[in-house]
């Protein structure tokens, strides 16, 4: 009789929950093509929500707030945001990743998207949304292309505050003109925090 | 002592196209308060015919009948079936051979069941007196596929008491029963009459039959 | 011991097809009452949506009337403009209470997306729109008060989406306008959630369209004859009336169409049902044939049988209409989801609104339906002729 009543208050609150007020997430627009555009060699993809929340709640967030070097901020950025990850394949092969974060910039919301390879090393990067007065350069191939096989190690010692990493790595490499400013800060934040949510929702959790 | 029923003449016509079978053909017996009567004779012989008539579940092709000084069939029309309805439930309890126990009612609730439809002007009688003289009163909540076939039995017969009749009309009421439990229910009848009732059973039986007070044989639809 | 509690106790012989047949009615109730419950709540949301627009009329540039309509309620760019000088025009009508002129103005912006979107933005005059719209809330600061100031109030979604709180920057893309923003509205279920509202000096000062609107909403006094005011309307040059009336009859009568279709199949699906439950009733009487006679012999008149079989399927329709009505509210959200999916316009809020009129109704129409389906099966029982039954049953 248990497990009916606890079965019946799940279904009750699956119903009610869909009509609550969520958080903004971070979805492709159109994954049927995006998804073609950043895997070529793909045959499907499966979408998945993950939330701090629901995934490790405040531990994880903390975790999340060490390892990125910085407070989640603002009206937007909380423990309560939903990230969409696909799970991408080839036949039943997993051939990798694309997950999504908002970030906020200087004059509006930008979406920054990494496609990961099976190991956690960027494969490409996309920005879906930016509203910037340097908006073409840093949606362009060339400034996408440094983060190229970048992964969570070469962002470790990236202080998203600072907006400095060690003289000599991988990630001190990464540069935008001087007209992105804030921008270009606001997206390599975006990068590091994608990165280490990829890490709590997939990687480490593969590796236990 | 003035007979409780009184049958005089009883015919029972089937017309099957131009065939004419006669069940019954100008049948008479009395039966008294206290008395227990068999109706004996070889299977086609029109006993079931004769009980059913006289149990009001039919009505004879001519014919009287009277019950407690009160005239059933008598030259009038054929009576409706919501009239042979009010005389049934007044005068007689029945029992079959088959039980017909209602299987997700209990032992109570079967008994009491007559009492849904019909309560009993005469004072209907209390399912745990009927129960405890049937000696079922221990087996009250359970279900008829709880119990035996000589409970069943009793169960049914508890039931055809329940509002109290005058008369208990019963089919064969051994029929599906051992020789042990034949001879409980034999008692059961008896004992009953003895209370005053009029009996009246079907019996292929010849135990039972020798019980009765008063037996009627049947042969071709004719007493012999 | 009674008729119906022995028609209960009938109904539990055969508990799984009792159950299979309830469980038809449970469908059945639950497809109506969903239908019902969507027939209310898209009226309601309906009617919120344009109430909560603040006026019922609108005034736009002469254009085509559907689109106006379209883009009034979803939010989009007037296809024409109307010179200011409109707004003094009506103003001066006795039917008039208030006005509050607008702007819409749109950019294309190539960085939203991978091959770019309009962005837009309503110029809204400072003083009068927040007096149209007073149950718009504020998360967090306030609406703009200078109409040439380079100022925005965003709506709760717009905001999200921009990640944009008190004190930010927005840029207006294509014309490098930097606007501060002054307010974060709280969700309120309209199209207002995604808008981002500018003061209209500013608008047409940033897009070059000084003197011009696209819209002029007005809200006409309780007492007002509305139909002889649009006719006066009619009469300006070069606009369109568009009445939220209009608006609603136009959308009502498009969904009363596919009403009419939908509800068509809820009644057949009851009368499916109610087919399932003369044959399960019916199948129960022949099963049962020679125990009526015996409850005949036992004293039960033909009325007696006939209200038994009958409560039995009453019985049977009152639990799956129950159940089905149960049912209808725990899926309410889910069928609203897949009704917007479907839909072209659905309006905000709950588009199933069920409450005790639609439940009780549901509820009755389903037992009415059921005890006329019981009527033929409880006749038959009740004609049973004792005798007859336990004859049949010795042969079998």
């Amino acid at each position: 009789m248990l497990h009916i009543r606890k079965f019946t208050l799940f279904f009750i609150l699956a119903a009610v929950s869909s009509n609550t007020f969520a958080a903004v997430g971070c979805d492709l627009n159109d994954p049927d093509r995006d998804v073609v555009r950043l895997f070529p060699f793909s045959t499907g993809y499966k979408t998945r929500y993950l939330s701090i929340k629901t995934s490790g709640g405040e531990k994880q967030l903390a975790r999340v707030e060490e390892r990125l070097g910085d407070k989640f901020r603002g009206l937007y950025e909380n423990i309560e945001v939903p990230y969409t990850l696909y799970d991408i394949f080839r036949g039943t092969e997993t051939l990798g990743y694309i997950h999504g974060v908002n970030q906020k910039g200087e004059y509006g919301g930008i979406q920054v998207f990494l496609a990961l390879d099976r190991r956690g090393a960027i494969k490409a990067f996309y920005i879906q949304k930016l509203t910037s007065r340097s908006a073409k350069e840093l949606r362009s191939k060339e400034f996408g292309a440094q983060f190229a096989g970048l992964g969570l190690k070469d962002f470790e010692n990236y202080s998203p505050l600072s907006g400095k990493s060690p003289e000599g790595s991988a990630v001190s490499g990464i540069k935008a003109s001087p007209r992105a400013g804030k921008d270009f800060f606001s997206v390599m934040r975006a990068v590091k925090k994608n990165l280490i949510l990829m890490n709590e929702f997939v990687f480490s959790k593969r590796e236990k | 002592m003035m007979p409780t029923m009184s049958a005089k003449d009883l015919s029972k016509i089937y017309r099957r196209g131009s065939e004419e079978v006669r069940a019954l053909d100008g049948v008479s017996f009395e039966a008294r308060s206290g008395e227990m009567a068999a109706v004996i004779g070889p299977s086609g012989s029109g006993k079931t015919t004769l009980l059913n008539i006289i149990g009001c579940l039919d009505n004879p092709t001519a014919g009287t009948l009277s019950v407690g000084g009160e005239e059933i069939f008598g030259g009038r029309k054929e009576l409706s079936e919501k009239e042979l309805t009010f005389i049934r439930r007044r005068i007689f309890g029945y029992v079959f051979q088959k039980f017909y126990l209602i299987p997700t009612l209990t032992v109570r609730e079967n008994i009491m069941l007559p009492s849904a439809f019909y309560k009993s002007s005469a004072g209907a009688k209390s399912p745990d007196d009927v129960m405890k003289l049937l000696g079922i009163d221990k087996r009250a909540g359970h279900l008829p596929g709880e119990l035996s076939g000589g409970e069943m039995q009793r169960v049914a017969i508890a039931r055809a008491l329940i509002n109290s009749p005058k008369v208990i009309l019963a089919d064969e009421p051994t029929g599906s029963l051992d020789s042990r439990r034949t001879g409980e229910i034999k008692e059961i009848l008896r004992e009953l009459a003895t209370q005053g009732m009029t009996v009246v059973m079907v019996t292929h039986n010849l135990e039972l039959a020798k019980a009765a007070d008063r037996v009627i044989e049947l042969r071709d639809g004719k007493v012999v | 011991m009674n008729i119906y509690s022995v028609a209960y106790k009938n109904l539990l012989r055969k508990k799984t097809r009792a159950a299979l047949t309830a469980g038809g009615i449970a469908l059945s109730a639950w497809v109506l009452a969903t239908l019902l419950g969507f027939n209310r709540g898209y009226e309601n949301g309906l009617n919120r949506d344009i109430d909560n627009m603040g006026f019922q009329v609108l005034l736009t540039a002469k254009g085509c009337p559907y689109e106006a309509a379209t883009l009034m309620l979803k939010g989009g760019t007037g296809l024409r403009y109307m010179p200011e000088s409109v707004v003094k025009t009506v103003y001066l009508n006795p039917e008039v209470e208030k006005v509050t002129p607008m702007l819409m103005q749109g950019v294309f912006d190539p960085n939203k997306g991978e091959n770019g979107a309009i962005a837009a933005y309503l110029g809204v005059d400072a003083l009068t729109f927040p007096a149209m719209k007073g149950y718009l809330e504020f998360k967090q600061g306030g609406w703009f008060k200078d109409n040439n100031a380079y100022e925005a109030v965003m709506g709760f979604e717009a905001a999200e989406l921009e990640q944009r709180e008190v004190g930010d920057k927005l840029l207006i893309p294509g014309v490098d306008k930097e606007l501060a923003v002054t307010g974060i509205l709280k969700r309120s279920g309209t199209q207002d959630d995604g808008t981002i509202f500018l003061p209209i000096g500013a608008v047409q000062k940033i897009f070059g369209k000084q003197g011009k609107l696209t819209g002029l909403g007005i809200k006409v006094r309780k007492d007002a004859d509305m139909a002889a005011f649009e006719n006066k309307l009619y009469d300006l040059p070069d606009v369109q009336v568009v009445s939220m009336a209009q608006v609603k009859t136009t959308i009502m009568n498009l969904v009363n169409s596919a009403r009419v279709i939908v509800l068509g199949i809820a009644v057949i699906a009851v009368i499916i049902a109610m087919a399932g439950v003369i044959n399960t009733i019916l199948m129960s009487v022949m099963e049962r044939y020679a125990e009526i006679g015996i409850l005949k012999s036992m004293g039960a008149m033909p009325l007696d049988i006939f209200k038994m079989i009958w409560a039995e399927t009453a019985m049977l329709c009152s639990v799956g209409g129950a159940g089905g009505i149960f049912l209808s509210f725990l899926t309410a959200r889910v069928s609203e989801s897949a009704v917007r999916y479907f839909l072209p316009y659905a309006p905000n809020g709950a588009l199933i609104a069920l409450d005790w009129r639609i439940c009780l109704f549901a509820f009755l129409l389903i037992v009415v339906g059921g005890l006329l389906s019981g009527v033929y099966p409880a006749w038959r029982a009740a004609r049973v002729r004792p005798l007859e039954a336990i004859r049949i049953e010795g042969e079998q």
